[in-house]
């Protein structure tokens, strides 16, 4: 069916100084009433279209029609006052106050003198989510609430402001698999009441699912636009990616060896005496993959620490390659541990350091090569040499070794932090979420680089929230769920539902029954 | 690095303009005010010198900020580290008897290790009870200044002497002059090489900064920030202090009242405009010192006020740490333009 065109984006272009261009001559347009799909690997440029759009960037060249007019939003609340609203990644809600007062703040009905009419506003979001059938309660507070409901709050903010465009940053990031249909379910019921929808992903298969059209970008350039149901999952992907993709697991079967990793009995409370992990034990063989399971939040950040040696356990064994590490100092442990944490601006890295220093880190200590004047000294041409190395070794495109680290894309600071760790030749590796904010390309390399480890009989332990990315590597998959590990399964014989469902809390004998 | 020398004189060069200006709407002449400025700092033999020995306390100090800076500690004790310094000489200087060749170094040793306690202090509280340095030592520079006031009027005042201060020093711990240049000049250099040796070539220097920009991340590296923050807090203090000791051995020879003056201050002032890196703290220090040694025969040949150069020097900090941001934005503004042109052939 025709439809209006309801936004049209002509020839934006976008410069970040120095010298990556985010978005080149790029001009899409969106119909009124339609899901359309904004997809692409990370950096492509669909995040800061919306952010152009939403006038949260300036834009270098191109310009804005919105209903036929052309348009000018210089912040996010005159784009929301001409109707198009923006739910963001990370959600800006205020844990202490209830549904309604998060939903009315900054647009509350008032009263003479300016007092708030709580009858009002209450009764206000009371229809806005019955109209939209959102299973809310208006007076329970969000920080009770689970982040998919959240999100239901984010969405309502922004129609109780009568918006008619919803744009959404990768919604389903947040959500379990089993939140994920209802999200969808909603956001098909707001299209059929008119409401236009953008929705920004680079998971595939939801992107064909949900979408009515669907505009691919790759490097700052649209590739084109098309109806979701004349495309399938591997024109997508190449499209995305320029090439072909592989969604089919590599791994080759392959019998473990010894035993290099055995955390038995971990324990440790957080400050309120809560226990955050309760018995936690993990073996890891060499050339074998083990995955982590879990909503975030249920004692991967703990079980991290505990390895890693940054939060005393207050009970339990922790062992590489026999030697009991329980009480060793960080640096002893990173003889025996590769790292790669989940936040490469937190723990990887010092974003504003140079490539080299951020190459050298913990090499600069365990590898004598580096020390000169009886360590004393940084023998710095050893460093541009490894550095150069991690280069070649790991494909990172940068200019200069001496360049801020800042400045390269996420792929390439990841690939920095990789080729360090794995250049550390220690006999286990603990990944924490490697593939976090990546591209699809940058993903494929990081899986492909998890098989090699498994085939040179490396001992891998891979924390995801990635349920695919644990049936693409893992050999076993253990999943935590309240700092317990509630199941360990063979890849092979278990499915993402079973492994949603320990995710959620089900215990194993319930599954049987409710199995049987 | 480039482009952080195009910006530094840029900013000296507009903080010189607008002080042009400033001198004409106050009825000066700007010629000839800026030439006895330059006449008296550095174009003549006497005022060089003056200018460089006056740069000793600047640039130590300094470099003290600086490395506190940007390895984490917020140490901002060096007033009081100063003192303790100088006070340590003080003591060495009144009490041993030993030929220069051993008592120099003594004193220098004792200045190192009175700036270093007065440090160290801070480093211990913040280690044994959490206590943010950033105030701890501003705290201790009143205690130093104080307790310095009560050591040289009543247990080491000098009778014969009319103001708090205590009886000269030895005379084998003096600093001589060199052609009118104090040699405490060649202890300051020879610290300030040393400074850049440890934070640009350094294994320690590298933990340092990484641990400042990042400490969670040095920390998993396998760095033991813990100790290098007590290493930092040490080795800033010794700075500072060996500001004060020489400042006792190459001028007054004894520990007088108000001996710190603001250098101290002045120097933590020269650490943020030279964002906490060692070359540009030695150069800003010589540039603040000529300023303010020009500024003594300025007065003497013209009618300005030597407020003026304080007014100079605020300018200086304003548009050179506000112009090292603005100019990146022109930067950028450059870089977009051709990029755009580029991309549009």
């Amino acid at each position: 069916m025709a439809r209006d065109v309801l936004i049209d984006l002509r020839h934006i272009t976008k410069v970040f100084p120095p010298d990556t261009i985010a978005l080149s001559d790029v001009s899409v347009s969106f119909e009124s009433g339609e899901i359309h799909a904004l997809v692409g690997e990370n950096g492509a440029g669909k995040s800061t279209l919306m952010k152009v759009l939403y006038g949260l960037e300036r834009r270098d060249a191109g310009d804005i029609f919105f209903r036929g007019a052309k348009v000018e939003f210089r912040t996010p609340r005159e784009a929301i006052s001409a109707g198009i609203g923006m739910v963001h990644q990370e959600m800006l809600l205020i844990p202490e106050y209830t549904v309604w007062q998060n939903i009315v703040l900054g647009a509350e009905p008032v009263r003479a003198f300016g007092a708030i009419d709580v009858h009002r506003a209450r009764e206000a979001v009371r229809q806005k989510i019955e109209e939209f059938q959102f299973n809310l309660e208006p007076d329970t507070l969000v920080g009770d609430i689970s982040v998919a409901a959240r999100q239901k709050v984010e969405i309502l903010k922004l129609l109780y402001r009568n918006v008619s465009v919803l744009v959404l940053d990768e919604p389903t990031a947040v959500l379990t698999p089993q939140e994920i249909p209802q999200l969808f379910s909603e956001l098909e019921r707001l299209r059929d009441k008119g409401h236009t929808i953008i929705f920004i992903s680079h998971r595939l298969d939801e992107v064909l699912t949900l979408s009515d059209r669907v505009t691919v970008m790759r490097r700052g350039k649209v590739v084109g636009t098309s109806a979701a149901s004349e495309l399938t999952k591997e024109d997508l992907a190449r499209q995305m990616v320029g090439r072909e993709v592989l969604f089919t697991s590599q791994r080759q079967p392959q019998e473990p060896g010894a035993m290099v990793f055995r955390a038995q009995g971990l324990n440790c409370s957080d400050a309120e005496h809560r226990a955050r992990l309760h018995d936690v034990t993990v073996e890891v063989r060499a050339g074998e993959i083990i995955g982590v399971a879990g909503v975030e939040g249920n004692g991967q950040f703990e079980l991290v620490n505990a390895i890693m040696g940054l939060a005393p356990m207050t009970s339990g064994t922790l062992e590489v390659n026999g030697k009991d590490i329980m009480r060793a100092d960080i640096l002893a442990r990173r003889a025996l541990i590769s790292f790669v944490s989940q936040d490469r601006g937190k723990m990887g890295a010092s974003i504003n350091a140079s490539i080299l220093e951020d190459a050298i880190m913990t090499h600069h200590i365990l590898d004598p090569g580096f020390s000169t004047w009886r360590g004393l000294g940084l023998n710095y041409r050893r460093a541009v040499a490894f550095t150069e190395q991690i280069r070649t070794q790991f494909n990172v495109s940068m200019s200069g070794v001496r360049d801020p680290f800042r400045s390269l894309s996420g792929g390439n600071q990841q690939k920095v932090i990789l080729g360090r760790e794995l250049l550390l030749e220690t006999p286990f590796v603990l990944m924490d979420q490697p593939t976090r904010g990546l591209d699809v390309g940058s993903i494929e390399y990081v899986h492909q680089l998890l098989l090699d480890l498994r085939s040179k009989n490396r001992a891998v332990l891979l924390i995801s929230a990635d349920l695919d990315e644990l049936f693409m590597v893992a050999d076993r998959i253990v999943v935590m769920c309240q700092g317990d590990i509630v199941a360990d399964l063979a890849t092979n014989a278990t499915s993402r539902e079973e492994i949603g469902y320990y995710m959620l809390g089900g215990k194993e004998t319930e599954h049987a029954e409710t199995g049987s | 690095m480039r482009k952080q020398v195009l910006s530094g004189l840029l900013g000296v060069l507009a903080a010189f303009v607008i002080g042009a200006l400033v001198l004409l709407f106050q009825g000066f002449n700007p010629v000839t005010t800026y030439g006895a400025l330059l006449q008296y700092s550095l174009l003549s033999a006497s005022g060089f010198a003056a200018t460089v020995t006056r740069a000793v306390p600047l640039i130590l100090t300094g470099l003290s900020a600086s490395i506190a800076f940007a390895s984490g500690p917020v140490n901002l004790g060096q007033p009081g580290q100063l003192i303790m310094g100088a006070l340590g000489v003080t003591l060495v200087g009144l009490f041993v008897r030993l030929p220069p060749v051993f008592l120099i170094p003594l004193c220098i040793l004792a200045s190192l290790l009175g700036g270093a306690l007065w440090s160290g202090l801070a480093a211990l509280l913040k280690r044994a009870f959490a206590m943010d340095e950033f105030i701890v030592t501003l705290m201790l520079n009143f205690i130093a200044d104080y307790f310095a006031l009560w050591v040289i009027t009543y247990p080491l005042f000098d009778p014969s002497a009319l103001s708090p201060m205590t009886r000269p020093i030895s005379t084998a711990a003096w600093l001589p002059d060199l052609g009118g240049v104090n040699t405490s000049v060649l202890f300051m250099v020879f610290a300030a090489v040393v400074c850049w040796l440890i934070m640009s070539r350094g294994r320690s220097g590298y933990e340092w900064r990484m641990t400042g920009q990042n400490s969670l991340f040095a920390r998993i590296g396998g760095c033991k920030v813990d100790a290098n923050y007590v290493r930092v807090m040490l080795v800033t203090g010794a700075l500072a202090g060996l500001a004060g000791g020489l400042m006792v051995m190459g001028g007054p020879h004894r520990f007088v009242k108000g001996l710190g003056a603001n250098y101290a201050w002045d120097g933590i002032m020269i650490a943020v405009v030279a964002g906490s890196g060692v070359s540009g703290t030695f150069l800003y220090g010589l540039l603040f010192s000529a300023l303010q040694q020009g500024a003594i025969g300025m007065e003497l040949v013209t009618a300005v006020p030597s407020e003026f150069i304080d007014v100079l020097q605020a300018v200086i900090v304003l548009v050179v740490v506000a112009g090292r941001v603005s100019l990146n934005m022109v930067f950028d503004w450059l870089a977009t333009r051709r990029k755009l042109k580029e991309s549009a052939e």
